[in-house]
């Protein structure tokens, strides 16, 4: 008796350890499948050179040439630039702008399903209609912003056309349509917020910047964070933007990394080449995701 | 006369009913013989192709055939033509090749050489061969009547010089014939915002810039490569020749044109000459109809065609950026045989004329001296002619991509500004060396500028 029950607390275990492997394996099946598969594809594609001859692709190993290349493309050092460019002021704008109409309409009770509902709208609008849209704003001879700048005397700009002020009017748009996101999260941040916080400072006599500066922002910073890391993540991977209104240009004003992508792998053809920029970008957008995400662990849980 | 009291009919009219039942009924027989199954073609929306579809509807029309169009943005159609010819079965017959790209079907095997689809099947001698771009000779991988007959020319689209010829008339001026000619008059229309000089095509695209430099680089003697034809791949972008049509190019840009040049397309270049605020464009003769078009332009019937200027000791240039019909190599052999009907059919005088009626650009030489010629509405015709006979084929290998994009950037780059034309030449020229060594053809670079 004594000698049989390790023998069944072994054979138990081995049962539940079974059953664990067999419940996680469609979940896991799943995951190789879809994430880890293609990324993995990638990867090895990146290391080599593909060439279509009678028909049929050929394969050629091309070691790390693909990846030393990155560096002395110059397309590629334009994407890279202007995409952190792009992500630091888009997302700057987004979040400040998306936090003060949070912090605006968080009391306000009355038609709030209204005023959320016009201001989530650029974000359910399709990316090619934002293009239409904004390129028509933009438009010298009749957009609404030359109009209204030409009513105080100023312009025509050519807003998308000068390598001064293409890539600040892409970042207009991108905080135009990604502000929403921004302040539906901070929204919701600012109304789980705990009030006895608030009464306390209230009775203690803090003005509304004390209590902004003390109490809501510590509170929100986890929130804050997180939307950060999002907001992050989707700025590198702009493309529909840049590729409607300007092409990248003038020169490399607006040269984003995903449309280097887009031009190097399906422009031109470059499987290889296009995968190892891939393999980079996923890098790079990685290694932010990681910094971001050990600073969210070191201010704790939103 | 015995007649048939039952219903009325002579015995004569039967025999004559049954003779014409008989000859209707091998009619039938001969049109359905002439019948092909649906083919597809895929197409890009461009300014001619308003005219190739109903060149197509004429075909129906005339044969019953059917034929589908999937039509597409430049860069889309070179994409689904990729997709199409690299499955296992293709979507598409007739892929519809820009000079940028038919190459790189070519080479790859994704085409079927006509002469295998119809044994004996040769190219009208009438219609232009375009540079022999529609030869292809695996073995040797190049373009010449000695290889197999891969394509038809679609639309032989070259750049024109269009003038604005009621402010030529009033100033007493001539069609200018020489790049310093096209500056002097430039700068003498040059009254901007209300009148640019010229408006040129500086934008960064699939095939933009490079495009609308290509008369100025060869009209000034320069090329990318030395000798394509022999094999000769060596780089000389960046000799005295090049160095001298992009300063040329980027002058009248900057002295003469549209301070925005760099962010030019097509279609802004176009609009800058139908709102009549150009004096002139470079500009592909497929845009022809809309100068004329009331509903589109404010210059009806004022602005005339030129062959493109060129400097001294040199030849007008304009760079092919024609476009040639292939047949899918993937694709069943009834639908190749279709495919290969309908090119036959549109390569003939008739459609062709039929085709410049509509708009569109005609391949046949016999159409140019068709009495369509002489109208004034297709006065844009006679200098077709003459400078298609100068035409230059900018690419005969199938890595041209690469290589247009690196002439892309770099054009874009000394347009905007961003660099010197130096630079812009030098950065080009290492970047096509390094392209022409990867895939091992004989090739070597000049000293940095």
């Amino acid at each position: 008796m004594t000698s049989a029950a390790p023998a069944l607390a072994d054979a138990g275990m081995q049962e539940d350890r079974l059953w664990r492997w067999l419940t996680f394996a469609p979940a896991g099946i799943l995951l190789l499948a879809f994430s880890v598969l293609p990324i993995l594809n990638l990867i090895v594609v990146s290391f080599l050179h593909v060439s279509w001859s009678g028909g049929s692709a050929s394969f050629s190993a091309a070691g790390i040439a693909h990846y030393r290349a990155l560096g002395g493309d110059e397309l590629f050092r334009a994407g890279v630039r202007n995409t952190l460019v792009f992500a630091v002021f888009a997302v700057a704008g987004q979040m400040v702008l998306g936090f003060a109409l949070a912090l605006l309409t968080s009391r306000v009770t009355r038609g709030r399903i209204i005023y959320r509902t016009i201001f989530i709208l650029p974000i359910l609008i399709p990316g090619i209609v934002i293009g239409a849209i904004w390129k028509l704003m933009f438009q010298p001879d009749f957009g609404l912003i030359n109009q209204i700048f030409g009513l105080i005397g100023l312009g025509p700009f050519e807003w998308l056309k000068s390598a001064s002020t293409a890539l600040m009017s892409v970042i207009i748009v991108d905080i135009w349509h990604w502000t929403p996101f921004c302040f539906l999260l901070f929204l919701a941040g600012l109304e789980s917020l705990p009030q006895d916080v608030y009464e306390a400072a209230e009775i203690d006599g803090a003005s509304v910047w004390q209590e902004l500066a003390y109490v809501t922002l510590p509170l929100m910073l986890p929130t804050i964070l997180v939307t950060l890391v999002f907001r992050i993540v989707v700025a590198f991977k702009v493309f529909d933007e840049v590729y409607l209104l300007t092409s990248g240009g003038p020169g490399t004003s607006t040269e984003v990394v995903s449309f280097t992508i887009y031009q190097r792998f399906f422009t031109e053809d470059r499987v290889g080449y296009g995968s190892a920029m891939s393999v980079a970008v996923i890098f790079l957008v990685s290694l932010l995701l990681v910094l971001a995400l050990s600073a969210r662990k070191r201010l704790g849980p939103a | 006369m015995a007649v048939h009291p039952a219903f009325g009919i002579s015995r004569r009219s039967v025999l004559a009913g049954a003779g014409a039942a008989s000859l209707v009924g091998s009619l039938r027989r001969v049109h359905a013989q002439g019948r092909v199954v649906p083919i597809t073609i895929v197409v890009n929306q461009s300014p001619w192709f308003e005219s190739f579809r109903k060149t197509v509807e004429l075909y129906e029309k005339e044969t019953g055939n059917k034929v589908e169009l999937d039509v597409n943005p430049f860069a889309g159609s070179l994409e689904k033509q990729r997709n199409s010819v690299r499955a296992a079965r293709g979507q598409y017959d007739i892929l519809i090749m820009n000079s940028g790209w038919f190459t790189e079907m070519y080479a790859g095997g994704f085409v079927e050489p006509l002469s295998d689809i119809e044994a004996g099947m040769k190219l009208d001698p009438e219609v232009y061969s375009l540079g022999d771009t529609v030869y292809w000779d695996a073995a040797k991988k190049n373009m010449t009547p000695a290889g197999k007959l891969m394509s038809m020319p679609i639309s032989p689209l070259i750049p024109l010089l269009y003038y604005r010829g009621d402010l030529y008339k009033q100033a007493g001026l001539a069609a200018p014939k020489t790049f310093a000619e096209l500056e002097a008059n430039s700068r003498s229309f040059h009254k901007p915002p209300a009148m640019y000089g010229i408006i040129q095509r500086g934008a960064r695209g699939p095939h933009t810039v490079a495009y609308d430099f290509y008369p100025y680089l060869y009209g000034f003697g320069g090329g990318i490569f030395k000798d394509q034809s022999a094999g000769d791949y060596s780089v000389i972008l960046n000799d005295a020749k090049g160095k001298e049509a992009l300063d040329y190019y980027i002058r009248l840009s900057r002295e003469a044109g549209h301070p925005k040049t760099a962010a030019h397309d097509q279609a802004e270049v176009i609009q800058h000459m139908v709102t009549g605020r150009t004096a002139h464009i470079m500009m592909v003769v497929a845009a022809w109809s809309q100068m004329d078009d009331p509903s589109k332009s404010a210059v009806v019937d004022k602005v005339e065609f030129a062959v493109p200027p060129h400097g001294p000791g040199a030849k007008p240039s304009p760079g092919l950026g024609h476009w040639l019909g292939g047949v899918a190599k993937n694709v069943p052999d009834d639908r190749k045989r279709a495919a290969s009907a309908f090119l036959k059919w549109y390569m003939t005088k008739g459609a062709q004329v039929a085709m410049a009626k509509f708009g569109g650009i005609p391949i046949h030489a016999a159409a140019y001296r068709d009495p369509i010629a002489k109208e004034r509405k297709f006065r844009w015709m006679e200098p077709m002619a003459e400078a298609l006979k100068h035409a230059v084929n900018i690419y005969q290998f199938p890595e041209a991509s690469e290589v247009i994009a690196s002439l892309e950037l770099g054009l874009n780059r000394a347009v905007a500004g961003e660099i010197t034309s130096a630079q812009a030449l030098n950065t080009m020229s290492d970047e096509i060396h390094t392209v022409m060594a990867k895939y091992s053809y004989n090739t070597g670079k000049l000293r940095p500028l």
